[in-house]
């Protein structure tokens, strides 16, 4: 939008320059246009002017012809008068055509002439004259002088005819000339003219349609300032513009909203604002604003304010230079009211040292659990030990059944022990996931069972299994305790078998998948053909302390499918166990590929 | 070491671990002479006495008041002196925190007190039957924590 309007501006200035320039050029045309009709005036003015005096030299040598044939006729000395007249009129005209012709050698050559011819008709005249004073009237002189001056009166007509169309001649060429010249000029005139209109039609049409687009944007841009002020409200942020040349600022309605006053309802300058600040604040902030103006530029900034009210909030402000076309520098930054959010992370912060301690707490229950409850029970444990091998000969058969219950007890307790242990150190937080060879722990998890296995000749199948980035020793505990309980939980009389498959699955085609949040998991399913459990119970296992068997059935604490569960939630997986009764049991683990 | 009967050294706080130790080397039939001391502070003004005679075999248990077993190992490590005394861990705890800090120390061998008599026994009898000078030069952290 900008680039165009730059382009048509350009446009704009070139087509106007250029109707100015074609503007002058029709005032010249205009200008020689009539000069040249002047002069065509002129020039026949001129012609018209010789002419009239060529004719009114002919008529004044006539006239003198007849004054001196009347005196001669009548003898009336009166007649002799007019013939004296005539003779300096005729002075006076070849003066005139003299001066007429100055510019024209032709004329001048044929005017010389014809005064030659008129100069000779004036001598034959005045010797006809003085041949009539001295009475020799019909002498021969005065008859050849007569016949004489009549001859060169027609050679006179003839110069003067000479003359006259020779200024003919000059008149009709000019014209000639003129009119060609001023024939193209309307033409010239008339396309220039068309030409210039148009280049005017053409700008208007730019103006026309930059205007419109302008009213567009300017529609568009009080739009986008409504949606800005309202925004503004929501998101309880407010605006400034700093003009950096003069230091004055311009505010938005809500940031005096946000000081908790009606906007606009006070003077935007930055002592006005400072007013508002919190007392500890201003100083750094006031050495931000200084520092905003001379580097045009305000880094995050965070500072309280004190409304009129005594209510403190939280501001954060940040600007940026801009420079508009005009090379006008502005600052325009935005302040935002993070109070809720500085609440919220004093919150979180309260809440996150409570858990801290209540993790130490735990640790140190963790200590006690292992060291020091360990103590006793082992001591226990080690008593009895020496009063089974010293004592146990001095014992009635009750006092031994009694000590084989206090020994079992002890044991059990030693269990229970070592399981909670096992559990509550079973963390993400202090275990790193690495690539891993699912094949060598899972041989170690069976290296841990196989005193039961080789006890009970069991067999386990299992797949070709890949690298896994997973926790290592906790899949190892994870496998040892799914082995475990298919080995422990087998049918009397049949021989027990485990089948371990391993396959890579999409989450998107795996029922039990649909809500997580990976694309691919690793898929291991440890199926035993052992006592199973009714289904309904399949979810209730995974609790701590949660057992199906009471324990003189089968021994156990309840914690180990625990641990197992904890150990997938660790990995960002999931376990699942399906069980029939009599039939068997499948425990299935989900293992994110992508393990962050 | 075979010849003589060997110098053996506790210290651990515990009256009844105390006991149970003296008791299975007495059952042991080891020649065997040994002392304990009811904290570290006790065991190393012992061992700081010129005219002491040095132990071939030093157990340490971890925790101690006033002085702890890690303290201990630390002292006796530093000098020369003490350089051929073989030093068993003797503690409660088998956390690989101490065991990694101790393997670091110095210390030859670690053992978690078992809750049985018999394997009390079989433990101790093999650290005392272990020819430590060879041992020592195969010393690595996989065979520190003594398997029963």
């Amino acid at each position: 939008m900008k680039n165009t309007v730059t382009y048509n501006y350009r446009f704009l200035k070139l087509a106007f320059g250029l109707d100015l320039f074609i503007i002058l050029c029709i005032g010249g045309f205009s200008y020689k246009h009539t000069q040249d009709l002047k002069k065509s005036v002129e020039l026949t003015k001129h012609t018209y002017e010789v002419n009239i005096e060529l004719k009114d030299l002919l008529t004044n040598i006539k006239k003198t012809e007849i004054s001196e044939r009347d005196f001669i006729i009548s003898d009336d000395s009166s007649f002799i008068d007019n013939y004296n007249r005539g003779r300096i009129k005729i002075a006076e005209n070849l003066k005139n055509l003299d001066v007429l012709t100055q510019d024209n050698a032709l004329q001048q050559t044929n005017l010389d002439s014809l005064n030659k011819a008129i100069g000779q008709r004036l001598f034959y005249l005045s010797e006809t004259l003085e041949d009539y004073k001295s009475g020799n009237l019909n002498s021969p002189g005065f008859k050849s002088s007569f016949e004489l001056g009549n001859l060169k009166m027609s050679s006179i007509e003839k110069e003067v005819e000479i003359m006259m169309s020779h200024e003919d001649n000059i008149l009709y060429e000019r014209k000639k000339q003129s009119e060609k010249a001023l024939s193209r000029t309307p033409i010239i005139l008339y396309s220039v003219l068309i030409l210039t209109l148009l280049l005017l039609l053409v700008a208007y049409a730019i103006i026309n349609r930059d205007l419109k687009a302008f009213k567009h944007t300017n529609e568009k841009l009080n739009m986008f300032k409504e949606s800005a002020s309202l925004s503004e409200i929501v998101s309880r942020h407010g605006s400034w513009t700093c003009h950096i040349d003069d230091e004055t600022y311009e505010f938005s309605d809500n940031l005096y909203r946000i000081l908790g006053e009606e906007p606009q309802s006070f003077e935007s300058t930055i002592e006005n604002f400072m007013t508002f600040v919190h007392k500890e604040d201003v100083e750094k902030l006031t050495a931000q604003v200084e520092r905003m103006v001379v580097e045009q530029n305000l880094p995050f900034i965070y500072y309280r304010i004190i409304r009129k009210d005594g209510e403190i909030r939280h501001l954060k402000a940040y600007g940026e230079a801009y420079t508009n076309d005009d090379g006008e520098n502005k600052l325009i930054g935005t302040t935002a009211d993070i109070t809720d959010e500085v609440h919220n992370f004093q919150i979180i912060e309260e809440r996150n040292e409570e858990l801290e301690r209540n993790n130490k707490e735990l640790s140190a229950f963790n200590y006690v659990a292992s060291h020091d409850l360990q103590e006793p029970l082992r001591k226990i444990q080690t008593f009895i030990s020496r009063l089974d091998d010293k004592e146990s000969k001095n014992l009635s058969e009750k006092g031994k059944m009694y000590m084989d219950r206090i020994r079992k007890a002890a044991d059990r307790m030693r269990l229970l022990i070592d399981d909670l242990l096992q559990f509550s150190r079973t963390n993400r937080a202090d275990s790193v996931a690495e690539l891993t060879d699912i094949n060598i722990i899972l041989e170690e998890a069976k290296q841990e069972n196989l005193e039961v296995i080789v006890e009970k000749k069991a067999t386990i199948t299992y797949d070709e299994f890949p690298e896994i980035a997973v926790i290592p020793f906790q899949i190892k505990q994870l496998f040892i305790n799914l082995l475990g309980n298919a080995l422990k939980y087998s049918k009397e009389d049949v021989t027990p078998h485990i089948n371990i498959t391993y396959e890579k699955v999409a989450a998107k085609k795996d029922v039990n998948l649909h809500y997580m949040p990976e694309n691919f998991y690793h898929k291991i399913s440890i199926k035993d053909n052992g006592i199973g459990f009714e289904q309904e119970y399949a979810k209730k296992i995974f609790t701590l302390f949660n057992r199906l068997h009471s324990r003189d059935e089968y021994s156990g604490t309840g914690i180990g499918l625990s641990i197992c569960k904890k150990i997938m939630d660790n990995h960002n997986g999931l376990i699942i166990a399906h069980g029939k009764p009599n039939e068997g049991s499948t425990f299935t683990v989900y293992i994110p590929e992508q393990l962050s | 070491m075979q010849n003589n009967s060997i110098k053996i050294l506790l210290a651990d706080d515990d009256e009844d671990d105390r006991l149970f130790f003296t008791e299975a080397f007495e059952e042991l039939k080891i020649k065997s002479s040994v002392s304990t001391f009811k904290n570290g502070v006790l065991l190393m003004e012992y061992l700081n006495q010129a005219n002491c005679v040095l132990p071939d075999l030093l157990f340490l248990d971890l925790n101690m008041p006033k002085k702890s077993g890690i303290e201990c190992l630390k002292e006796i490590k530093q000098e020369q002196r003490f350089k051929d005394m073989v030093i068993a861990i003797y503690s409660t705890s088998a956390s690989e925190e101490d065991i990694e800090k101790t393997f670091v120390l110095g210390a030859n061998i670690y053992i978690k007190k078992p809750n049985d008599f018999g394997k009390l026994k079989k433990a101790l009898s093999e650290v005392v039957t272990t020819n430590w000078q060879y041992q020592t030069n195969s010393l690595n952290k996989e065979n520190f924590l003594l398997r029963l």
